[in-house]
């Protein structure tokens, strides 16, 4: 396979061009890539972060965003069912957040009970050093811009109720622009203005000895009036509200395949091109005895050889640049298999991009070898 | 009975079609000896490169039959004619045909991986087929550095990697000045002489008599004159 290697080395510029097509490519799918894998991230984080296995919302609720008011007798009564080991509870609503400067600003304010979970950001004061307030308002690092506190604690307003920032957290960044402020449920109801007994979402912990979905059975059958959900299926159903209803999901996704095409048009090219220059070559491959499989193989080496450098380059660019994004765009996440699953469509848009120059050297002639 | 180690018998060809149709061939029957070297020429579209397409199994006769080291290779699949020039004949060519982004070394190399693929040791064999035809010094140079002579012996030292029993030569010396196309004549001689190849030789430059066994000449697709030479 010398042959291929010297094939593309020896036309450098082609070869350049070959690379730097494969490489856009590949940063625009691993970009794409970790706009979508952070966007679903994002969509789901409060849901995931939470330690329960069932989710109890109003019928219709498509996404933790948009939770309704529930009964407050329904966690009660779900507190009783065989298999229930705990419950608890969390509401969210769009909120009016009043800056110390008298700046009005739309925020996702979240209630939660402490027992909801250890990852779940709500203000612990046990064994807070500096004595944090159990109703405590806590906001992501990621907002500080847009929560305009310069010193902690500091007094805001919220829904014109005061209320106390005190702490700043990291991972619960703004998901659509509109910051998270985080704190107790009491404290979150009482800015909400719902009844302290209502629920929003009423989250379960079902004991070891029982089976999760037979509990989510029993509670369906005794509350058929509103949803109950396991964790995954929550966490499944907003992510699929967002990236599928709202078309986000979907605009990310093209502008991926859009990536895709692009490199395939552009390789398919050079490729294309390398290979009609050479088809001489090929011919006089073919009347030495070269088998077809052989032929093939220079061409699809040549187009993996470019997929291979484009994909390492590509990579390399793509990386420090979603460093430089999570600045502009704090829900961008690159697991460290996006980076290596990209490789393979890569090397796939390769392969397809070689097809029509496989085809060309596999049909020439050999008996042109003749022609002078 | 004639020998049928190489050479055709009743074949035709003909290319295009209807008022466009040309006859390359007509009915020419012509067998070439093992162990000889033998010239083909005659004008141009005389079909001379036709002939030599049929003996290199790059071409498939309308009309008669192909004889390959003693087999007719007619309804062989194109699969089996590229085993068959694989392991039986090479070529050499007007234009040399090497490949360009190869070094000289690399190039015969090739031939060797092309014959076969598993054979170890080839670029030792590359470099001495190449040290044998006085081009020690110029292993690592591209086509491009080499002169006219030099790359026509290189593609010479390609053909002959993994010693093929035919070797058949289209205008070997016609890009060549007259000390280097007297050289590629004594080597092509030589191949006989020594090894016992078949080589067949299509060319108009008349120094090749000397170094012939036979000429046959060929005239509107047909044989018009076998003279022998030596």
């Amino acid at each position: 396979m010398k042959l291929a290697w010297q094939n593309i080395v020896h036309d450098r510029a082609r070869f350049s061009v070959t690379v730097l097509g494969v490489s856009f490519a590949v940063f625009l799918m691993v970009f794409q890539g970790s706009l979508l894998v952070g966007f679903l991230r994002a969509a789901s984080r409060l849901i995931d972060a939470s330690d329960s296995d069932l989710w109890i919302t109003a019928r219709g609720v498509q996404a933790f965003e948009f939770g309704t008011p529930i009964e407050g007798r329904v966690r009660e009564m779900a507190a009783g069912v065989p298999g229930v080991l705990e419950t608890s509870r969390v509401c969210m609503a769009f909120s009016v957040y009043r800056t110390p400067n008298g700046k009005q600003q739309v925020v996702a304010l979240v209630g939660a009970d402490r027992n909801v979970g250890e990852r779940f950001p709500v203000p612990d004061v046990s064994g807070s050093p500096e004595g944090m307030s159990p109703d405590a308002v806590l906001y992501d690092v990621s907002d500080r811009d847009l929560i305009q506190v310069t010193a902690m604690p500091a007094e805001v307003e919220v829904n014109r109720h005061r209320a106390r920032i005190e702490r700043v957290i990291n991972g619960y960044g703004a998901f659509l622009g509109v910051p998270f402020l985080f704190t107790s449920y009491r404290n979150a109801s009482r800015f909400m203005g719902v009844g302290p007994e209502e629920g929003m979402f009423v989250l379960l912990r079902v004991d070891k000895g029982y089976s999760t979905s037979d509990v989510q059975r029993s509670l369906r059958q005794r509350f058929p009036e509103v949803e109950v959900l396991t964790r995954d299926e929550f966490a499944r159903k907003s992510r699929s509200y967002w990236t599928i209803k709202t078309g986000a999901g979907g605009a990310i996704l093209t502008a991926a395949v859009l990536g895709f095409l692009i490199g395939l048009v552009v390789v398919s090219q050079t490729i294309y091109a390398n290979t009609m220059e050479n088809i001489e070559e090929y011919a006089t491959l073919k009347a030495l005895g070269a088998s077809q499989a052989f032929v093939a193989r220079i061409v699809l080496t040549q187009a993996l050889i470019c997929g291979a450098v484009g994909s390492i380059l590509g990579l390399l660019t793509v990386v420090p640049c979603i460093g430089y994004a999570k600045s502009l765009i704090p829900w961008i996440y690159t697991p460290w298999w996006l980076l290596l699953v990209m490789v393979v469509p890569s090397l796939a848009m390769c392969s397809l991009a070689s097809i029509a120059s496989v085809r060309s050297a596999l049909t020439v002639e050999p008996g042109r070898v003749f022609r002078a | 009975m004639p020998n049928h180690f190489l050479g055709v018998e009743g074949a035709s060809v003909s290319f295009g079609k209807r008022e466009a149709q040309v006859r390359a061939l007509r009915g020419v029957s012509q067998f070439f000896e093992r162990g000889t070297l033998s010239l083909v020429m005659g004008p141009s579209g005389s079909g001379k490169t036709t002939l030599l397409s049929l003996l290199g199994c790059l071409l498939s006769p309308d009309e008669g039959t192909v004889f390959i080291d003693g087999v007719a290779v007619n309804g062989l699949s194109e699969t089996e004619k590229t085993v068959v020039r694989q392991k039986k004949i090479s070529f050499v060519f007007q234009a040399f045909r090497l490949f360009h982004s190869l070094s000289a070394i690399d190039n015969v190399a090739l031939g060797f991986e092309l014959r076969d693929a598993a054979l170890p040791g080839r670029m030792e064999m590359a470099r001495d087929l190449l040290v044998r035809f006085g081009l020690g010094d110029k292993l690592s140079q591209e086509p491009n550095e080499l002169s006219p002579g030099e790359k026509q012996r290189v593609a010479i030292a390609r053909a002959l990697a993994g010693n093929p029993p035919i070797l058949l030569a289209d205008e070997p010396t016609a890009s060549l000045d007259a000390q280097a196309g007297r050289n590629i004549c004594q080597i092509l001689r030589n191949q006989v002489d020594d090894d016992g190849r078949t080589v067949v030789v299509v060319t108009h430059d008349p120094r090749w008599q000397e170094f012939a066994d036979h000429t046959i000449t060929l005239c509107d697709g047909q044989v018009e004159q076998v003279e022998k030479n030596l």
